[in-house]
Formats: structure tokens, sequence, C-alpha cells
């Protein structure tokens, strides 16, 4: 799957958690989740969750360590693939 | 990571954890004993059949050796400080050093002065940045892991902050409270639900001379799913008993879990 394609996906995913709307129209590889899209961070698993069912994948907790940005989202899941 | 690295890492954090608990343990006449009396006589809280509780977490607490954590629901800035002095009087955590939970408050209310990082230092706590970068999030958490793998308490508010609607919140809960306990098989968690009967909704502070009403049960959560959907698993298993324990706690003393009283005004005792 092509990155870019990744990166689309994801953004669909984060879309409904988002909360700086404005933000998801510029949205790029180094967005950061929470800081530029003001994702509550308690819902960080629910993401991450959504990322395992839509690409079925499966993403251990130390991973999630790892994702502050889009670009670290779509890398982490690119590598799953 | 190389092993070296890792090996160096976790040699440098159980100097750390060594450290600080020493420094804990030799200044708690001074910080546990200014403590109760700030909450005793500035604050003037009581907390109800304080005795009964205080048996009550002394035989949960015999029933297993194995890991145990400490979630409760999180209303004030010093729920920590409350529910250990519910659970023990000063004379017991002078002699039960080991018991008392390492914390992991919110950097932005404890770090601003050096009294404050100082007075968290001592009292076990790991500041910890919420919705912070996720290497340091993740980084406190794996403290947490391996201080409870060491056979330490750890206190965590599954909630992660303090609760803005004033009633716990499945919605609220955070996962990585779920991701400790499904590090540890057999570990127990001790909900503890603590309220003020003037606290209507968060705050700072519970109000001068309000009595706090503390509930505990033990729970020792259990997922087949793997991975983050463990982990949240867990941590809702969590969440739910502390609703069940507020949901006890209105029954007893009025009011509705779930949504705040229409009927009482902030401050007003129920």
């Amino acid at each position: 799957m092509e990155q870019s394609e990744v990166m689309e996906r994801v953004v669909k995913i984060l879309t409904p958690w988002v909360k700086d709307e404005g933000a998801l129209a510029n949205v790029g590889m180094e967005t950061n989740i929470l800081e530029d899209l003001k994702v509550n961070s308690a819902r960080l698993v629910d993401v991450v969750i959504a990322f395992e069912d839509d690409f079925d994948i499966e993403i251990a907790d130390e991973d999630v360590d790892q994702v502050n940005t889009v670009g670290d989202a779509v890398n982490l899941i690119s590598g799953k693939l | 990571m190389t092993t070296d690295t890792r090996l160096g890492a976790q040699s440098e954090m159980i100097r750390r954890h060594a450290r600080q608990r020493l420094v804990s343990m030799l200044a708690g006449p001074v910080w546990i004993g200014v403590s109760v009396l700030v909450m005793r006589f500035w604050f003037r809280y009581r907390i109800e059949d304080v005795e009964a509780v205080r048996a009550r977490y002394r035989a949960l607490r015999a029933q297993s050796d194995g890991p145990i954590l400490v979630c409760a629901n999180h209303l004030t800035l010093v729920d920590s400080f409350l529910i250990a002095w519910a659970c023990g009087g000063p004379g017991y955590w002078l002699t039960h050093p080991d018991e008392l939970p390492w914390n992991t408050p919110e950097r932005t209310n404890f770090g601003k002065t050096w009294i404050a990082r100082a007075l968290i230092y001592v009292a076990k706590c790991i500041p910890i940045t919420r919705g912070g970068a996720r290497e340091d999030v993740g980084d406190v958490l794996e403290r947490v892991k391996h201080l409870m793998g060491r056979g330490e308490t750890a206190l965590l508010f599954p909630e992660a902050g303090r609760s803005r609607s004033g009633r716990v919140e499945e919605s609220s809960a955070a996962w990585g409270v779920g991701r400790i306990v499904g590090a540890h098989p057999h570990c127990r968690v001790l909900c503890v639900y603590l309220r003020g009967r003037q606290q209507e909704t968060w705050g700072d502070f519970p109000a001068k001379g309000d009595t706090l009403d503390v509930s505990l049960a033990c729970i020792e959560p259990k997922s087949d799913a793997k991975g983050v959907r463990r982990s949240r698993d867990l941590a809702q298993q969590i969440i739910r008993q502390l609703m069940n324990m507020e949901a006890a706690h209105f029954e007893k003393h009025g009011g509705v879990a779930g949504v705040p009283d229409e009927g009482a005004s902030s401050g007003e005792a129920r």
C-alpha cells in the first residue's frame, strides 16, 4: 500500500476525534495528533483500535509510545502492512 | 535500544527509585506529620468511620502478597494524600513506608514552585505530563510497571485527570492503568471511592470542615484480548467498579450517580 493511501486513511480515522477541524485542512506528516489536532489523549486508545480494525493489524502498547504525529502513525502502520 | 543500553537505563531507574524511596522514608516524620496536621487542623477534614476504613484496607492488603495497584476516583488535587490518610494513620505509614503508594501527579499542577516539587518528590511521586509526548508518558508508565514488579504499590487515577463532571465516567477511562495491570499477572486493583459530602464537582480541595466518605473494594481484572484492546478492557473494568461504588455512595448519601444533583448548590452539605 502506498504511503499516501495510508496517510489518507489515517486522517479519515482520526477525523471524528479531532477537536481543531481547522488543523485538518493543513494536516501533514509533521502534524501532532494531540497538540495540533487536539485529539483527547484519553481517546488515543480508541484511535489506535480503529487503526487496527481498518488496516487489520495489531499494535502493541509500546508501539503507541512512539506515535506523536500523523507521520509516526503512518510509518508505524506502514511497517506492519 | 541495545541490550546494554536497556540494562543501563534500568539500573539508573532502580537507583533513582531507591534514592527517592530513601529520601521519602527519612523525611517521613516531617512530610507525613505536616500533611496530616494540615488536613486535620487547617482544613479540618474528617474521614467517616476511619478505623473501619483502615481495618478494611489492612484486611484487603493481607489477602495476597501479589502486586496491588490502587485506583481511585479523582475530584481534587489532594486525593492521594486523603486516600493515604484514610487507609492508614501517620504511625502506620511511618512503620510501613514500603506500602505507601507511588503516585503520578500532573506535572503542571505541582511543578510550579520548588516547595511543590520537593513535596511531591518526598511523597513518592513521579510527575507526568498528561497529553504530553507519548514517549514521556510511556516512560512514566514503564517506571510504575517496574516498581510494581518489585512488589511496590502505586496509586493511579483511571480517569487520568480530575473529573470535570464530578462523576466517574466510562468515556474518560485512560488506558494507561490497563497497561500496568496487564503487565502483572494476578495484579489486584484496590478501588477507592472518596468523596466529601459537600463535594459537588471537581476542585482544588474539598471544602474546609468537610466529612469524607471512603469505600474500598478489591478486584482482579482479567481480559482475553490482546494489545491495546486488552489495556482498554482492563481499564474499563476498573472504571466500572468505581462507577458502581459511586452509585452506592449516592444511594447512601443522596444525589444521583452519573448526573450532578440539580437541586444542590455548590458547597451545600449533603
